[in-house]
């Protein structure tokens, strides 16, 4: 039996337990101490306040902000699968020029997010470029009511390519055989669109809903770029409410019971995705 | 078009043609818009205008001293290129032991893989930003402000997925090669020199690449942990546009070639390594 050398493991291993277990474990830990600017400076000797964070944190807006967060996330993954689908659906087919579209419908996805935010943020001012088109001189997008939806289309913009992608490589995994099938019944596209190729698509389709899903969840950049610290209420998600708490109102104990809290919700979703996503190596896999 | 493209075609042609039109102009509005108004002056940006009044290069020139952009991009390029090349190294060497070797625990830490991608950035910076400002109180050593602490915090989320991207390339590796090495007595380290790391070199460099392509993504970070004299692209970007409101005549124009300016360097990874990138892509989100 040869000798496992496991000790490879030891860099890498030690470097991501020093960067992020410790990291992790510590702000379980400040999530239940008194923390703030003031006792920063000697953080170890911090009051021990139990779940004094958490039960304060419910008062501060917490619930407000998980609930703008998951219906922004969830109304974000619906809005960008048919899109995502459709995108996929029509670069199937070569013809000239497909190389080209396929770029095209990249470059949301490419362009760093902060960029994207800044090109929306100039063009959502009162009197900017998308007032201008829409004829609504001076309505608000970046604050207000308003900006829940515009936070909803830029991130739309910004992230149905992430469904095209996992769309398209499922549709490339359709044998041709299924297609001749279905061409030798006669069955016209609808049907055979709705019956014999979505069908194929309903798994990877989802395992990239899950994905985006957290993703939508987590965005700071998007938000922090467009409406800036502190946001709107309206846009308040969860990151940029932990983010304010902790950054600006320096409040770091209650920042880490929601940033905790954060954490539980996304758990469902994570959970789902680490069930469904091929963690191990085939069959042969490892030895011992 | 031929029969077989027939019968694979999906959706009628003119549905087609419709549907890719509506999408290119959908993405393509806000990239002409960033190109038409870099072109344009200030005030004709400011005021709503979508095709220039007249053209000029100006904001190109002029962008570069109304905003801190080149030590932005200096400070960028440094930690993110440090961050690039040590989550690959040490990515691959730690995914090589857990697709060849099983070992308990060995599930667990996969599954912290990619698990970890998915934890709100905020949960992490917190005790980052907690500890690195103790540093100073405890060790005297002032962290918070410097390029090595933002590398240190970029290796959070940068080293679980470079080694993430690396376990998904090796597992397809064949071991035939290695089997064959080790029965002419190479140890592990020479094999991961001379076959491993030759072999897998684009990974390598995909792994790379997306550390990369995450630091200099990032805002979150490089907001609370640099100074003006370290902050990254990004936060310059940021802070510059978050100025524009409120003042006299916001400078939009030159804001516009600041973000396309910020924009050149990935795209131009993206062009140079386009078929490798697009795969990893969907290896696990990385926006």
């Amino acid at each position: 039996m040869r000798q496992r050398p496991l000790w490879l493991l030891a860099p890498g291993g030690a470097l991501m337990i020093l960067v992020i277990l410790l990291p992790l474990g510590l702000a379980g830990w400040i999530s239940t101490i008194d923390l703030d600017q003031y006792t920063l400076r000697r953080w170890v000797q911090a009051p021990f306040i139990g779940l004094g964070n958490y039960t304060e944190s419910l008062g501060s807006g917490l619930l407000h902000s998980i609930w703008i967060s998951v219906s922004f996330a969830v109304l974000s993954t619906l809005a960008t699968i048919p899109i995502g689908i459709a995108a996929a659906l029509v670069t199937q087919n070569a013809y000239r020029g497909r190389a080209l579209v396929r770029a095209v419908f990249l470059i949301p996805y490419v362009l760093p997010s902060f960029v994207v935010a800044t090109v929306w943020r100039t063009m959502l001012q009162p009197d900017g470029v998308v007032n201008n088109w829409l004829g609504a001189d001076g309505s608000l997008w970046l604050s207000g009511p308003r900006s829940y939806w515009a936070l909803i289309l830029v991130e739309i913009w910004a992230a149905w390519p992430f469904i095209y992608l996992m769309a398209l490589a499922a549709l490339q995994s359709v044998d041709h055989e299924v297609h001749e099938a279905s061409a030798v019944d006669g069955a016209t596209w609808w049907p055979k669109l709705t019956r014999v190729v979505l069908p194929y698509l309903r798994g990877p389709v989802l395992l990239a809903c899950l994905l985006a899903t957290l993703n939508h969840i987590n965005n700071f950049t998007l938000p922090f770029v467009l409406f800036g610290a502190p946001a709107p209420d309206d846009v308040n998600v969860m990151p940029m409410l932990v983010y304010v708490t902790s950054f600006q109102s320096l409040r770091f104990g209650l920042s880490a019971a929601m940033a905790v809290v954060s954490l539980i919700i996304i758990a469902i979703p994570l959970f789902a995705y680490l069930r469904a996503v091929r963690l191990d190596v085939h069959e042969e896999g490892g030895r011992r | 078009m031929s029969a077989s493209t027939e019968a694979t075609r999906l959706l009628p042609r003119p549905l087609i043609v419709t549907l890719t039109a509506v999408l290119c102009a959908i993405v393509l509005a806000p990239i002409l818009y960033i190109v038409l108004a870099s072109l344009n002056s200030d005030v004709g940006v400011a005021s709503g205008e979508f095709w220039p009044s007249s053209f000029s290069l100006d904001s190109y020139s002029r962008v570069w001293t109304t905003a801190d952009l080149a030590t932005g991009i200096v400070n960028s390029l440094l930690v993110c290129a440090l961050t690039a090349v040590a989550s690959a190294l040490l990515g691959t060497t730690t995914a090589y032991v857990l697709v060849r070797y099983t070992f308990t625990g060995r599930l667990t830490i996969l599954r912290g893989l990619v698990g970890l991608q998915s934890i709100p950035g905020t949960l992490m910076l917190l005790p980052v930003f907690v500890l690195f400002s103790s540093a100073g109180n405890y060790l005297g050593l002032t962290v918070i402000g410097t390029r090595w602490g933002l590398f240190v915090a970029y290796l959070t989320f940068a080293l679980p997925f470079s080694t993430w991207v690396m376990v998904t390339y090796l597992r397809g590796l064949p071991r035939e090669l290695e089997e064959a090495a080790r029965t002419e007595g190479a140890s592990t380290l020479v094999i991961l020199r001379r076959i491993i790391i030759p072999l897998s070199l684009p990974a390598i460099v995909v792994a790379g690449i997306f550390a990369f392509l995450l630091g200099w993504n990032d805002v979150l970070f490089a907001s609370v942990l640099t100074r003006p004299d370290t902050h990254t692209a990004a936060v310059a970007l940021q802070v510059f546009g978050s100025s524009q409101e409120g003042g006299a005549v916001p400078v939009y124009s030159q804001m516009m070639a600041a973000a396309l300016i910020c924009a050149v360097p990935v795209v131009v990874l993206y062009l140079v390594f386009q078929r490798y990138l697009v795969g990893g892509l969907t290896t696990g989100g990385v926006k």
